[in-house]
Protein backbone atom coordinates (compact mmCIF):
# COMPACT_ATOMS: atom_id res chain seq x y z
CA UNK A 1 0.00 0.00 0.00
CA UNK A 2 1.28 3.41 -0.55
CA UNK A 3 0.24 7.36 0.11
CA UNK A 4 0.23 10.45 -2.10
CA UNK A 5 2.18 13.21 -0.19
CA UNK A 6 1.12 16.31 -1.45
CA UNK A 7 2.51 20.45 -0.35
CA UNK A 8 -0.19 22.13 -1.41
CA UNK A 9 -1.00 25.55 -1.99
CA UNK A 10 1.07 25.80 -5.45
CA UNK A 11 -0.46 27.29 -8.37
CA UNK A 12 -0.45 24.48 -10.97
CA UNK A 13 0.36 25.70 -14.39
CA UNK A 14 1.72 24.13 -17.41
CA UNK A 15 0.63 21.31 -20.09
CA UNK A 16 -0.67 18.21 -19.32
CA UNK A 17 -1.58 15.26 -21.58
CA UNK A 18 -4.94 13.08 -21.23
CA UNK A 19 -4.66 9.45 -21.37
CA UNK A 20 -6.98 6.92 -22.93
CA UNK A 21 -10.48 6.62 -21.25
CA UNK A 22 -10.99 4.11 -18.72
CA UNK A 23 -14.45 3.43 -19.33
CA UNK A 24 -13.82 2.82 -23.10
CA UNK A 25 -11.02 0.52 -22.27
CA UNK A 26 -12.76 -1.77 -20.02
CA UNK A 27 -15.46 -2.43 -22.52
CA UNK A 28 -13.10 -2.57 -25.90
CA UNK A 29 -10.43 -5.04 -24.12
CA UNK A 30 -12.97 -7.69 -23.26
CA UNK A 31 -14.48 -6.89 -26.54
CA UNK A 32 -11.61 -7.63 -28.47
CA UNK A 33 -12.28 -11.49 -27.74
CA UNK A 34 -15.23 -11.66 -30.24
CA UNK A 35 -13.04 -11.15 -33.12
CA UNK A 36 -11.17 -13.96 -34.76
CA UNK A 37 -8.78 -12.64 -35.54
CA UNK A 38 -5.58 -10.45 -33.28
CA UNK A 39 -7.12 -6.73 -32.70
CA UNK A 40 -4.52 -3.55 -32.00
CA UNK A 41 -6.12 -1.61 -29.24
CA UNK A 42 -4.11 1.62 -29.20
CA UNK A 43 -4.24 5.26 -26.30
CA UNK A 44 -4.73 2.47 -23.66
CA UNK A 45 -4.12 4.03 -20.14
CA UNK A 46 -1.58 2.48 -18.45
CA UNK A 47 -3.67 1.43 -15.07
CA UNK A 48 -4.36 -0.74 -12.90
CA UNK A 49 -7.81 -1.77 -13.96
CA UNK A 50 -6.52 -2.16 -17.21
CA UNK A 51 -3.55 -4.61 -15.72
CA UNK A 52 -6.38 -6.53 -14.16
CA UNK A 53 -8.35 -6.86 -17.57
CA UNK A 54 -5.61 -8.18 -18.92
CA UNK A 55 -4.99 -10.79 -16.76
CA UNK A 56 -8.54 -11.77 -16.95
CA UNK A 57 -8.22 -12.51 -20.40
CA UNK A 58 -4.91 -14.23 -19.98
CA UNK A 59 -6.96 -16.65 -17.47
CA UNK A 60 -9.45 -17.04 -20.42
CA UNK A 61 -6.62 -18.53 -22.46
CA UNK A 62 -6.55 -15.06 -24.63
CA UNK A 63 -2.84 -13.96 -25.71
CA UNK A 64 -2.40 -10.36 -24.46
CA UNK A 65 0.77 -8.03 -24.85
CA UNK A 66 1.19 -4.81 -23.79
CA UNK A 67 3.51 -2.24 -25.22
CA UNK A 68 3.30 1.39 -23.78
CA UNK A 69 0.16 2.67 -24.47
CA UNK A 70 -0.84 -0.34 -27.15
CA UNK A 71 -2.58 -3.68 -26.39
CA UNK A 72 -2.68 -6.19 -28.31
CA UNK A 73 -5.38 -8.84 -27.65
CA UNK A 74 -4.84 -12.64 -29.63
CA UNK A 75 -7.99 -14.84 -29.06
CA UNK A 76 -7.03 -17.93 -30.46
CA UNK A 77 -6.90 -19.61 -27.60
CA UNK A 78 -9.60 -18.06 -25.56
CA UNK A 79 -11.94 -21.50 -24.83
CA UNK A 80 -12.90 -20.80 -21.74
CA UNK A 81 -16.62 -19.43 -20.48
CA UNK A 82 -15.66 -19.15 -16.43
CA UNK A 83 -14.96 -16.13 -16.04
CA UNK A 84 -11.92 -16.34 -12.89
CA UNK A 85 -13.48 -15.19 -9.56
CA UNK A 86 -10.45 -13.91 -7.61
CA UNK A 87 -10.03 -11.10 -10.60
CA UNK A 88 -13.16 -10.69 -11.46
CA UNK A 89 -13.99 -9.21 -8.15
CA UNK A 90 -11.40 -7.32 -8.49
CA UNK A 91 -13.26 -4.19 -10.99
CA UNK A 92 -17.02 -3.61 -11.70
CA UNK A 93 -16.76 -3.53 -15.31
CA UNK A 94 -15.70 -7.52 -15.55
CA UNK A 95 -19.27 -7.68 -15.79
CA UNK A 96 -18.95 -7.18 -19.73
CA UNK A 97 -17.27 -10.54 -19.81
CA UNK A 98 -21.01 -11.61 -19.43
CA UNK A 99 -21.87 -10.40 -23.19
CA UNK A 100 -18.98 -11.55 -24.26
CA UNK A 101 -19.03 -14.60 -23.19
CA UNK A 102 -21.97 -15.49 -23.73
CA UNK A 103 -22.08 -13.78 -27.85
CA UNK A 104 -19.35 -16.05 -28.46
CA UNK A 105 -20.23 -19.76 -26.31
CA UNK A 106 -23.23 -19.34 -26.05
CA UNK A 107 -22.58 -19.59 -22.24
CA UNK A 108 -20.96 -17.81 -19.53
CA UNK A 109 -20.40 -17.83 -15.99
CA UNK A 110 -19.64 -14.48 -14.38
CA UNK A 111 -19.06 -13.54 -11.04
CA UNK A 112 -20.99 -10.63 -9.45
CA UNK A 113 -17.91 -7.53 -9.55
CA UNK A 114 -16.32 -5.50 -7.51
CA UNK A 115 -15.59 -1.70 -8.03
CA UNK A 116 -15.86 1.30 -6.30
CA UNK A 117 -18.30 1.20 -2.53
CA UNK A 118 -20.61 3.77 -3.93
CA UNK A 119 -23.77 1.87 -3.30
CA UNK A 120 -26.04 -0.67 -5.13
CA UNK A 121 -25.20 -1.18 -8.82
CA UNK A 122 -27.63 -3.50 -9.63
CA UNK A 123 -26.81 -5.64 -12.64
CA UNK A 124 -30.86 -6.81 -13.21
CA UNK A 125 -31.49 -4.31 -16.48
CA UNK A 126 -28.21 -6.44 -18.15
CA UNK A 127 -30.16 -9.67 -17.21
CA UNK A 128 -33.29 -8.48 -18.61
CA UNK A 129 -31.46 -7.52 -21.74
CA UNK A 130 -29.90 -11.25 -22.00
CA UNK A 131 -33.41 -12.54 -21.50
CA UNK A 132 -35.05 -10.99 -24.29
CA UNK A 133 -32.13 -12.36 -26.36
CA UNK A 134 -33.14 -15.97 -25.51
CA UNK A 135 -30.46 -16.82 -22.84
CA UNK A 136 -31.92 -18.31 -19.44
CA UNK A 137 -30.15 -16.06 -16.88
CA UNK A 138 -29.55 -18.08 -13.13
CA UNK A 139 -27.78 -16.04 -10.02
CA UNK A 140 -26.68 -18.84 -7.75
CA UNK A 141 -23.57 -18.42 -5.04
CA UNK A 142 -23.10 -14.79 -6.35
CA UNK A 143 -22.24 -16.14 -9.77
CA UNK A 144 -24.69 -15.39 -12.62
CA UNK A 145 -24.91 -18.41 -15.56
CA UNK A 146 -26.56 -17.16 -19.05
CA UNK A 147 -26.83 -20.17 -21.68
CA UNK A 148 -28.41 -19.69 -24.80
CA UNK A 149 -29.06 -22.46 -27.82
CA UNK A 150 -29.04 -19.36 -29.72
CA UNK A 151 -29.13 -15.66 -29.56
CA UNK A 152 -32.26 -13.92 -31.35
CA UNK A 153 -32.46 -10.33 -32.00
CA UNK A 154 -35.10 -8.47 -29.76
CA UNK A 155 -36.54 -5.06 -28.62
CA UNK A 156 -35.09 -4.36 -25.45
CA UNK A 157 -36.51 -1.37 -23.14
CA UNK A 158 -34.42 0.21 -20.49
CA UNK A 159 -36.14 1.22 -17.04
CA UNK A 160 -32.91 3.35 -17.10
CA UNK A 161 -30.46 4.51 -19.12
CA UNK A 162 -27.73 2.09 -17.45
CA UNK A 163 -24.43 2.30 -19.18
CA UNK A 164 -23.12 -0.71 -18.39
CA UNK A 165 -26.50 -2.98 -19.77
CA UNK A 166 -26.14 -0.72 -22.70
CA UNK A 167 -22.57 -1.99 -23.30
CA UNK A 168 -23.45 -5.67 -22.63
CA UNK A 169 -26.50 -5.89 -24.73
CA UNK A 170 -24.48 -4.19 -27.41
CA UNK A 171 -21.80 -7.15 -26.82
CA UNK A 172 -24.28 -9.60 -26.72
CA UNK A 173 -26.51 -8.76 -29.80
CA UNK A 174 -23.65 -8.51 -31.69
CA UNK A 175 -23.37 -12.29 -32.69
CA UNK A 176 -27.17 -12.55 -32.52
CA UNK A 177 -29.70 -13.28 -34.98
CA UNK A 178 -31.69 -10.73 -36.55
CA UNK A 179 -31.84 -6.98 -35.01
CA UNK A 180 -31.77 -5.70 -31.22
CA UNK A 181 -33.18 -2.62 -30.51
CA UNK A 182 -32.26 -0.84 -27.11
CA UNK A 183 -34.29 2.36 -26.51
CA UNK A 184 -33.64 4.40 -23.75
CA UNK A 185 -29.56 3.34 -24.29
CA UNK A 186 -26.71 5.07 -22.16
CA UNK A 187 -25.47 7.81 -24.65
CA UNK A 188 -21.97 8.23 -22.82
CA UNK A 189 -18.82 8.52 -25.63
CA UNK A 190 -17.66 5.22 -24.39
CA UNK A 191 -20.79 3.58 -25.93
CA UNK A 192 -20.61 4.99 -29.21
CA UNK A 193 -16.23 4.60 -28.97
CA UNK A 194 -17.70 0.75 -28.16
CA UNK A 195 -19.48 0.88 -31.59
CA UNK A 196 -16.79 2.25 -33.21
CA UNK A 197 -14.75 -1.09 -32.03
CA UNK A 198 -17.13 -3.53 -32.95
CA UNK A 199 -18.09 -2.00 -36.29
CA UNK A 200 -14.27 -1.82 -37.42
CA UNK A 201 -14.54 -5.90 -36.48
CA UNK A 202 -17.67 -6.02 -38.74
CA UNK A 203 -20.84 -5.97 -36.39
CA UNK A 204 -23.27 -3.53 -37.36
CA UNK A 205 -24.13 -1.08 -34.67
CA UNK A 206 -26.26 2.08 -35.42
CA UNK A 207 -27.35 4.88 -33.46
CA UNK A 208 -24.62 4.63 -30.39
CA UNK A 209 -24.70 8.07 -28.68
CA UNK A 210 -28.87 8.78 -28.82
CA UNK A 211 -31.27 7.03 -26.96
CA UNK A 212 -31.92 4.25 -29.54
CA UNK A 213 -29.19 1.82 -30.61
CA UNK A 214 -29.90 -0.60 -33.33
CA UNK A 215 -27.52 -3.78 -33.55
CA UNK A 216 -28.15 -6.34 -36.64
CA UNK A 217 -26.27 -9.17 -35.90
CA UNK A 218 -23.36 -10.84 -37.44
CA UNK A 219 -21.89 -14.97 -37.97
CA UNK A 220 -18.79 -13.54 -37.32
CA UNK A 221 -16.67 -11.07 -35.94
CA UNK A 222 -12.82 -10.36 -36.97
CA UNK A 223 -9.87 -8.93 -35.03
CA UNK A 224 -9.45 -4.62 -35.68
CA UNK A 225 -7.55 -2.21 -34.93
CA UNK A 226 -8.63 0.88 -33.13
CA UNK A 227 -7.51 3.86 -30.95
CA UNK A 228 -9.61 4.57 -27.73
CA UNK A 229 -10.62 8.14 -26.76
CA UNK A 230 -9.21 10.29 -24.72
CA UNK A 231 -10.83 10.01 -20.76
CA UNK A 232 -12.84 12.52 -20.40
CA UNK A 233 -12.93 12.41 -16.42
CA UNK A 234 -9.18 11.99 -16.44
CA UNK A 235 -9.38 15.64 -18.45
CA UNK A 236 -12.52 16.91 -16.05
CA UNK A 237 -10.10 16.07 -13.19
CA UNK A 238 -7.16 18.19 -14.06
CA UNK A 239 -9.35 21.20 -15.12
CA UNK A 240 -10.68 21.30 -11.73
CA UNK A 241 -7.31 21.06 -10.15
CA UNK A 242 -6.63 23.94 -12.04
CA UNK A 243 -9.48 25.97 -10.88
CA UNK A 244 -9.01 24.61 -7.43
CA UNK A 245 -5.24 26.04 -7.15
CA UNK A 246 -6.11 29.18 -9.02
CA UNK A 247 -3.75 27.71 -11.92
CA UNK A 248 -3.31 28.06 -15.35
CA UNK A 249 -3.22 24.57 -17.16
CA UNK A 250 -3.18 23.61 -20.84
CA UNK A 251 -5.00 19.94 -20.85
CA UNK A 252 -3.94 18.28 -24.31
CA UNK A 253 -5.50 15.11 -25.73
CA UNK A 254 -9.17 15.96 -25.10
CA UNK A 255 -12.31 15.82 -26.76
CA UNK A 256 -13.65 19.39 -26.00
CA UNK A 257 -17.34 18.73 -26.49
CA UNK A 258 -17.58 15.52 -23.99
CA UNK A 259 -15.50 18.15 -21.59
CA UNK A 260 -19.01 20.35 -22.05
CA UNK A 261 -20.82 19.81 -18.97
CA UNK A 262 -17.80 20.72 -16.48
CA UNK A 263 -16.65 23.10 -18.72
CA UNK A 264 -19.63 25.24 -18.47
CA UNK A 265 -19.80 24.83 -14.77
CA UNK A 266 -16.52 25.63 -14.30
CA UNK A 267 -16.96 29.23 -16.37
CA UNK A 268 -19.94 29.45 -13.67
CA UNK A 269 -17.16 29.01 -10.97
CA UNK A 270 -15.49 31.73 -12.49
CA UNK A 271 -12.76 29.97 -14.41
CA UNK A 272 -11.36 31.27 -17.73
CA UNK A 273 -11.31 28.49 -20.43
CA UNK A 274 -10.24 29.02 -23.66
CA UNK A 275 -11.19 25.21 -26.02
CA UNK A 276 -9.18 24.92 -29.01
CA UNK A 277 -9.09 21.96 -31.01
CA UNK A 278 -8.25 19.12 -28.97
CA UNK A 279 -7.04 21.02 -25.83
CA UNK A 280 -8.61 23.13 -23.29
CA UNK A 281 -6.64 25.90 -21.04
CA UNK A 282 -8.21 26.81 -17.99
CA UNK A 283 -7.23 29.40 -16.04
CA UNK A 284 -8.64 29.24 -12.47
CA UNK A 285 -9.72 32.08 -10.29
CA UNK A 286 -8.51 33.43 -7.06
CA UNK A 287 -11.46 31.73 -5.36
CA UNK A 288 -14.24 30.16 -7.11
CA UNK A 289 -17.65 31.03 -7.21
CA UNK A 290 -20.67 29.02 -5.18
CA UNK A 291 -22.47 26.67 -8.03
CA UNK A 292 -25.64 24.31 -8.06
CA UNK A 293 -24.92 21.11 -9.46
CA UNK A 294 -26.85 18.20 -10.31
CA UNK A 295 -25.21 15.11 -11.28
CA UNK A 296 -27.09 13.45 -14.41
CA UNK A 297 -26.53 10.35 -17.33
CA UNK A 298 -24.62 12.22 -20.25
CA UNK A 299 -24.53 15.02 -21.76
CA UNK A 300 -25.78 15.91 -17.95
CA UNK A 301 -22.39 16.74 -15.41
CA UNK A 302 -21.21 13.60 -14.96
CA UNK A 303 -21.38 11.39 -11.49
CA UNK A 304 -17.72 10.97 -11.73
CA UNK A 305 -17.11 14.76 -11.46
CA UNK A 306 -19.19 15.34 -8.63
CA UNK A 307 -16.30 14.36 -6.23
CA UNK A 308 -13.65 16.74 -7.29
CA UNK A 309 -15.93 19.16 -7.63
CA UNK A 310 -16.88 19.70 -4.54
CA UNK A 311 -13.13 19.13 -3.39
CA UNK A 312 -13.06 22.67 -5.60
CA UNK A 313 -16.34 24.11 -4.26
CA UNK A 314 -14.93 23.95 -0.17
CA UNK A 315 -13.21 26.45 -0.94
CA UNK A 316 -15.65 28.92 -2.79
CA UNK A 317 -17.23 32.00 -1.88
CA UNK A 318 -20.78 31.16 -1.17
CA UNK A 319 -22.98 27.74 -0.06
CA UNK A 320 -22.75 25.70 -3.13
CA UNK A 321 -25.63 22.38 -3.55
CA UNK A 322 -24.56 19.88 -5.25
CA UNK A 323 -27.30 16.84 -5.24
CA UNK A 324 -25.65 13.45 -6.64
CA UNK A 325 -28.62 11.94 -8.71
CA UNK A 326 -26.84 8.60 -9.89
CA UNK A 327 -25.72 6.59 -6.86
CA UNK A 328 -26.93 6.06 -3.81
CA UNK A 329 -23.89 6.27 -1.57
CA UNK A 330 -21.46 8.75 -3.33
CA UNK A 331 -21.14 11.25 -0.42
CA UNK A 332 -19.01 9.46 1.83
CA UNK A 333 -15.84 10.93 1.10
CA UNK A 334 -17.18 13.93 2.01
CA UNK A 335 -15.89 13.10 6.03
CA UNK A 336 -12.03 13.20 4.88
CA UNK A 337 -12.90 16.64 3.13
CA UNK A 338 -14.14 17.88 6.38
CA UNK A 339 -10.89 16.71 7.91
CA UNK A 340 -9.46 19.27 6.23
CA UNK A 341 -11.42 22.45 7.35
CA UNK A 342 -14.47 21.96 4.68
CA UNK A 343 -17.74 23.06 5.97
CA UNK A 344 -20.06 20.50 4.47
CA UNK A 345 -23.19 18.67 5.43
CA UNK A 346 -24.71 16.16 3.37
CA UNK A 347 -28.59 16.01 3.39
CA UNK A 348 -29.56 12.38 2.05
CA UNK A 349 -28.09 12.48 -1.63
CA UNK A 350 -26.67 16.48 -1.67
CA UNK A 351 -24.33 17.69 -0.07
CA UNK A 352 -24.27 21.49 1.15
CA UNK A 353 -21.11 22.95 0.79
CA UNK A 354 -20.73 26.44 2.70
CA UNK A 355 -17.06 27.56 1.02
CA UNK A 356 -14.13 28.37 3.43
CA UNK A 357 -11.61 30.29 2.56
CA UNK A 358 -8.99 28.10 3.19
CA UNK A 359 -8.13 24.08 3.56
CA UNK A 360 -5.49 22.59 5.83
CA UNK A 361 -3.71 19.33 5.28
CA UNK A 362 -4.42 16.47 7.22
CA UNK A 363 -3.86 12.50 6.69
CA UNK A 364 -7.17 11.18 4.71
CA UNK A 365 -8.23 8.24 3.18
CA UNK A 366 -9.66 7.50 -0.60
CA UNK A 367 -11.81 5.06 -0.36
CA UNK A 368 -13.02 4.80 -3.80
CA UNK A 369 -11.40 5.82 -7.18
CA UNK A 370 -13.46 9.01 -7.36
CA UNK A 371 -12.73 10.29 -3.72
CA UNK A 372 -9.74 9.49 -4.32
CA UNK A 373 -9.29 12.52 -6.90
CA UNK A 374 -11.38 14.42 -4.50
CA UNK A 375 -9.39 14.34 -1.57
CA UNK A 376 -5.95 14.65 -4.17
CA UNK A 377 -7.05 17.99 -5.52
CA UNK A 378 -8.46 19.24 -2.05
CA UNK A 379 -4.19 18.77 -0.84
CA UNK A 380 -3.21 20.57 -3.50
CA UNK A 381 -5.19 23.76 -2.69
CA UNK A 382 -4.75 23.38 1.17
CA UNK A 383 -2.23 24.46 3.17
CA UNK A 384 0.14 22.71 4.80
CA UNK A 385 0.76 18.68 3.80
CA UNK A 386 -1.57 16.12 3.19
CA UNK A 387 -1.27 12.47 2.56
CA UNK A 388 -3.69 10.79 0.49
CA UNK A 389 -3.88 7.05 1.76
CA UNK A 390 -4.61 4.60 -1.03
CA UNK A 391 -2.86 5.49 -3.95
CA UNK A 392 -3.67 2.01 -5.39
CA UNK A 393 -6.78 3.11 -5.22
CA UNK A 394 -6.49 6.27 -7.47
CA UNK A 395 -4.80 4.10 -9.36
CA UNK A 396 -7.13 2.64 -10.79
CA UNK A 397 -8.63 5.01 -12.65
CA UNK A 398 -5.64 7.94 -13.23
CA UNK A 399 -2.18 7.15 -15.24
CA UNK A 400 0.88 8.09 -13.67
CA UNK A 401 -0.85 10.93 -11.63
CA UNK A 402 1.93 12.30 -9.05
CA UNK A 403 3.71 12.04 -12.44
CA UNK A 404 1.56 14.43 -14.44
CA UNK A 405 1.04 16.65 -10.96
CA UNK A 406 4.33 17.42 -10.62
CA UNK A 407 4.90 17.93 -14.73
CA UNK A 408 2.54 21.10 -13.69
CA UNK A 409 3.98 22.03 -10.82
CA UNK A 410 2.42 19.98 -8.17
CA UNK A 411 4.76 19.05 -4.97
CA UNK A 412 3.80 15.84 -4.61
CA UNK A 413 5.41 12.41 -4.04
CA UNK A 414 4.34 8.47 -3.77
CA UNK A 415 5.64 7.08 -0.30
CA UNK A 416 4.85 3.63 0.98
CA UNK A 417 1.94 3.28 3.54
CA UNK B 1 -16.92 57.66 -50.46
CA UNK B 2 -16.54 56.94 -54.36
CA UNK B 3 -15.64 53.72 -53.52
CA UNK B 4 -19.15 52.84 -51.83
CA UNK B 5 -21.01 54.07 -55.12
CA UNK B 6 -20.71 50.96 -57.39
CA UNK B 7 -22.86 48.00 -57.06
CA UNK B 8 -20.99 45.62 -55.13
CA UNK B 9 -21.30 41.47 -55.16
CA UNK B 10 -20.73 39.97 -51.96
CA UNK B 11 -20.88 36.26 -51.58
CA UNK B 12 -20.58 35.39 -48.05
CA UNK B 13 -23.00 32.18 -48.01
CA UNK B 14 -21.59 30.24 -50.86
CA UNK B 15 -18.04 30.29 -49.24
CA UNK B 16 -19.07 28.78 -46.48
CA UNK B 17 -20.74 26.46 -48.40
CA UNK B 18 -17.29 25.68 -50.07
CA UNK B 19 -15.61 25.60 -46.70
CA UNK B 20 -18.70 22.96 -45.13
CA UNK B 21 -18.08 20.85 -48.68
CA UNK B 22 -14.05 21.10 -48.06
CA UNK B 23 -14.78 19.34 -44.72
CA UNK B 24 -16.59 17.17 -45.34
CA UNK B 25 -14.49 15.98 -47.82
CA UNK B 26 -11.48 15.61 -45.67
CA UNK B 27 -13.38 14.43 -42.90
CA UNK B 28 -14.58 11.38 -45.14
CA UNK B 29 -10.86 10.76 -46.24
CA UNK B 30 -9.41 10.52 -42.91
CA UNK B 31 -12.03 8.05 -42.13
CA UNK B 32 -11.49 6.07 -45.21
CA UNK B 33 -7.43 6.19 -44.87
CA UNK B 34 -8.15 4.13 -41.17
CA UNK B 35 -10.75 1.89 -42.48
CA UNK B 36 -13.74 2.88 -40.91
CA UNK B 37 -17.33 3.03 -43.19
CA UNK B 38 -16.84 6.92 -43.79
CA UNK B 39 -20.47 7.18 -44.73
CA UNK B 40 -21.56 5.02 -41.52
CA UNK B 41 -19.27 6.89 -39.35
CA UNK B 42 -20.65 10.39 -40.41
CA UNK B 43 -24.10 9.22 -40.37
CA UNK B 44 -23.15 8.48 -36.48
CA UNK B 45 -22.27 11.98 -36.06
CA UNK B 46 -24.75 13.97 -37.32
CA UNK B 47 -27.45 11.99 -35.40
CA UNK B 48 -26.02 11.87 -32.23
CA UNK B 49 -23.20 14.77 -32.41
CA UNK B 50 -20.75 12.74 -30.65
CA UNK B 51 -17.38 13.71 -32.36
CA UNK B 52 -16.05 9.90 -31.14
CA UNK B 53 -17.65 9.02 -34.70
CA UNK B 54 -14.87 10.78 -36.25
CA UNK B 55 -11.07 10.14 -36.01
CA UNK B 56 -8.17 12.12 -35.16
CA UNK B 57 -6.40 11.02 -38.18
CA UNK B 58 -5.25 14.58 -39.93
CA UNK B 59 -7.05 16.74 -37.48
CA UNK B 60 -10.49 15.36 -39.14
CA UNK B 61 -11.96 15.39 -35.23
CA UNK B 62 -11.23 19.35 -34.81
CA UNK B 63 -12.29 19.97 -38.88
CA UNK B 64 -16.02 18.56 -38.33
CA UNK B 65 -16.95 20.61 -35.55
CA UNK B 66 -15.68 23.89 -37.32
CA UNK B 67 -19.38 23.46 -38.66
CA UNK B 68 -22.59 23.02 -37.27
CA UNK B 69 -24.28 19.46 -37.61
CA UNK B 70 -27.55 21.23 -39.69
CA UNK B 71 -25.09 22.78 -42.20
CA UNK B 72 -23.63 19.70 -42.93
CA UNK B 73 -27.28 18.31 -43.16
CA UNK B 74 -28.02 21.02 -45.53
CA UNK B 75 -25.12 20.48 -47.77
CA UNK B 76 -25.87 17.15 -47.90
CA UNK B 77 -28.94 17.17 -48.95
CA UNK B 78 -28.52 19.72 -51.78
CA UNK B 79 -26.03 17.59 -53.21
CA UNK B 80 -28.21 14.98 -53.18
CA UNK B 81 -31.23 17.13 -54.87
CA UNK B 82 -27.95 18.25 -57.32
CA UNK B 83 -27.17 14.88 -58.20
CA UNK B 84 -30.82 13.58 -58.34
CA UNK B 85 -32.09 16.20 -60.80
CA UNK B 86 -29.12 15.82 -63.01
CA UNK B 87 -29.66 12.16 -63.81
Amino acid sequence: MSKLVIRGRRRLHGEVTIGGSKNSSVAIIPAALLGDGTSILENIPRISDVAVFAEILKDLGAVVTMDGTTMTVAPNGFVSHIAPYELVRKLRASYYLMGVLLAKFGEAEVGLPGGCDIGPRPVDQHLKGFRALGADVNVEGGVVKLKAKKLVGAPVYLDFPSVGATINIMLAASRAEGITVIENAAKEPHVVDLANFLNAMGARVQGAGTDVVRIRGVKNLTGASHTVIPDDIEADTYMMAAVATGGDVTVKNVITKHLEPVTAKLREAGATIEENGDYVRVIGPERPKALNVKTLPYPGFPTDAQQPLVAVLSRSEGVSVVQESIYENRLGYVSELVKMGAKIRVEGRTAIVEGVPRLVGAPVKANDLRAGASLMIAGLSAEGVTEVYGLEIIARGYEMVDEKLRSIGADVEVRPD
Amino acid sequence: MAEFEETRFFKVKPDREEETREIILKVYMALKEKGHNPVSQIAGYLLSGDPTYITSHNNARSLVRKVERDEILEELIRAYVREAKAM
